[in-house]
């Protein structure tokens, strides 16, 4: 996650990446490299993607409340990521693109998984962690006004995201032992994986049960206190 | 030269990547050996504890992984003996058995990142690219501590009033979602006045000067050459095809050419390399306290 300063650099990456060098490099994989090439091109379409997001990010002036307000949602991640069995950290990243935008939400994401795994563990687990909770937040602030409108649209997200980061995350560990996509491997790890499912869509349901609603009224009082 | 842990996190970062990008990628058996040895003698060796069950869980993992192949992949020819009318193979054994070892190999290299890459060094490394993302990172890592502080006196102030109880799963969940929205509310007010105080000072009018401990000396050049030179020998050997090991639909032999044996020396010597940087500091240490 680097923040591209050159314009026209930006410019070509936003227009290049998403439509013709990802898809290409998907079309690649599928039909010119064996199959144990594939976890180098999944490694690498997962790194294209975080370049297309930051050149996207500098295009709106990021003011020094939104990024102070940024690390502050991160830290409140990296901090709940340390309560045993339930992690509020979906939710927070899904409460951040909600009330504050889209950019933010993926940042958040994508930080909190950067920054937990220095205690955690870094890997290369890493890269699909902050692509997984950045584009879950992110999308959170595309569906902004239906999630909030509706509270059981919006616990419904919460539990979809907790299921398709873990289906997400095992297509990783697929990639990784087996070197190419093997279906048996990836249901056996869907189904070791279950206990972990289970608990990420149970407490994403209940964070955002009790924290979406608070946390937008504490984002709104803010907002009228400090005159943001 | 000074120990493998205390060279500029840039260099460190390089050989992190050289190291771990060919491990993970490459299914040579002799390879990943060599991988596994020197990440594990080097964990053994950073580490202070003893970390048994860090061991026994990596064990636990292996023999999980190293199982899950020969029950799904029916591939080869060496069939050992049939379980309800599937084979199961000699070669998806030892295929199971080396992806497992690979993979257990590159988390005892990744601990031993984590172990040497603190905070502070990711920050400069990270700085270097992006400085507003480097002030994001560094004032997470801020709020991190001063949050756990913060919410250890909102526990003992929720306990001192009697509204905190954990006689049941239901109070202890209230309880901590209340203490979480308390601290919630305390930080985002804490982040605005960082805010206000930031922008009272005069950020974002000028360019951001940062500080840094780290410089790059002759030892870290030396390094550098050391991990380059290794690695371009081992990627020469790869690119060729002379060191490349199948195991479907019969295992092919370890290749034997000059070249692939130059290829396994030079990995030796570049998983080897941090072991041996440290031993010699240990040994000078020792030798320096014997003369005390």
């Amino acid at each position: 996650m680097l923040v591209i300063r050159n314009k026209t650099a930006r410019s070509v990456i936003i227009r290049m990446f998403p439509f013709i060098l990802i898809p290409a490099l998907a079309i690649l994989g599928a039909t010119v490299f064996d199959s144990d090439k594939h976890l180098i091109i999944s490694l690498a379409i997962a790194v294209l993607t975080l370049f297309v997001f930051a050149a996207g990010y500098e295009k709106k002036k990021v003011g020094t409340w939104r990024m102070v307000i940024a690390s502050v949602m991160t830290a409140l991640c990296v901090f709940g990521r340390f309560i045993p069995l339930f992690k509020p950290i979906t939710a927070i990243t899904i409460i951040t693109g909600m009330y504050i935008g889209s950019e933010t939400g993926f940042l958040v994401g994508a930080m909190s998984a950067l920054i937990s795994n220095i205690y955690m563990g870094q890997g290369p687990w890493t890269a699909f962690q902050m692509l997984a909770w950045g584009l879950i937040g992110f999308a959170a602030g595309l569906l902004a006004d239906p999630l909030k409108k509706h509270r059981a649209l919006l616990l419904a997200y919460g539990v979809v995201t907790g299921i398709l980061y873990s289906f997400i995350m095992d297509i990783w560990t697929t990639l990784w032992y087996s070197g190419g996509f093997d279906v048996g491997v990836y249901l056996s790890a869907l189904v070791t994986a279950v206990p972990y499912t289970v608990s990420y869509a149970v407490s994403n349901f209940v964070f955002l049960f009790f924290l979406a609603k608070p946390f937008g009224d504490k984002l709104s009082r803010i907002r009228v206190k400090y005159g943001v | 030269m000074r120990g493998f842990t205390e060279l500029n996190p840039g260099v460190l970062m390089i050989y992190y990547l050289f190291v771990i990008g060919t491990a993970m990628f490459c299914m040579d058996p002799v390879v990943i050996i060599i991988s596994l040895a020197g990440a594990a003698a080097l964990f053994v060796t950073l580490s202070e504890k003893r970390s048994v069950k860090l061991h026994l869980s990596f064990l636990g993992l292996f023999l999980i992984m190293a199982l899950i192949n020969p029950i799904w992949y029916h591939n080869g020819v060496t069939v050992l003996f049939v379980v309800n009318d599937s084979p199961v193979t000699l070669e998806a054994l030892l295929y199971g058995i080396f992806a497992s070892a690979m993979i257990i190999g590159v988390l005892y290299r990744l601990r031993t990142f984590t172990m040497i890459m603190t905070a502070d060094k990711l920050l400069y490394v990270f700085g270097r690219l992006s400085p507003q993302l480097s002030l994001v990172l560094s004032m997470a890592l801020r709020f991190v501590p001063l949050i756990r502080t913060q919410t250890a006196k909102v526990r003992s102030t929720q306990k001192a009033l009697g509204i905190y109880r954990e006689d049941n799963i239901a109070d202890t969940l209230k309880g901590e979602i209340r203490i979480f929205s308390i601290i919630a509310t305390w930080a985002l007010e804490n982040g605005i006045i960082t805010a206000d105080s930031m922008e009272a000072r005069g950020y974002g009018e000028h360019r951001r000067t940062s500080f840094s401990v780290f410089r790059f000396t002759g030892a870290d050049g030396i390094f550098l050459v050391l991990t380059l030179i290794p690695s371009a020998v081992f990627i020469a050997a790869i690119a060729s095809g002379e060191a490349d090991f199948t195991f479907y639909p019969a295992m092919s032999g370890i290749a034997l050419t000059p070249l692939s044996l130059a290829g396994y020396c030079a990995y030796g010597f570049l998983s080897l390399l941090p072991c041996v940087l440290e031993w010699k500091e240990d040994i000078r240490w020792k030798y320096l306290i014997s003369r005390v």
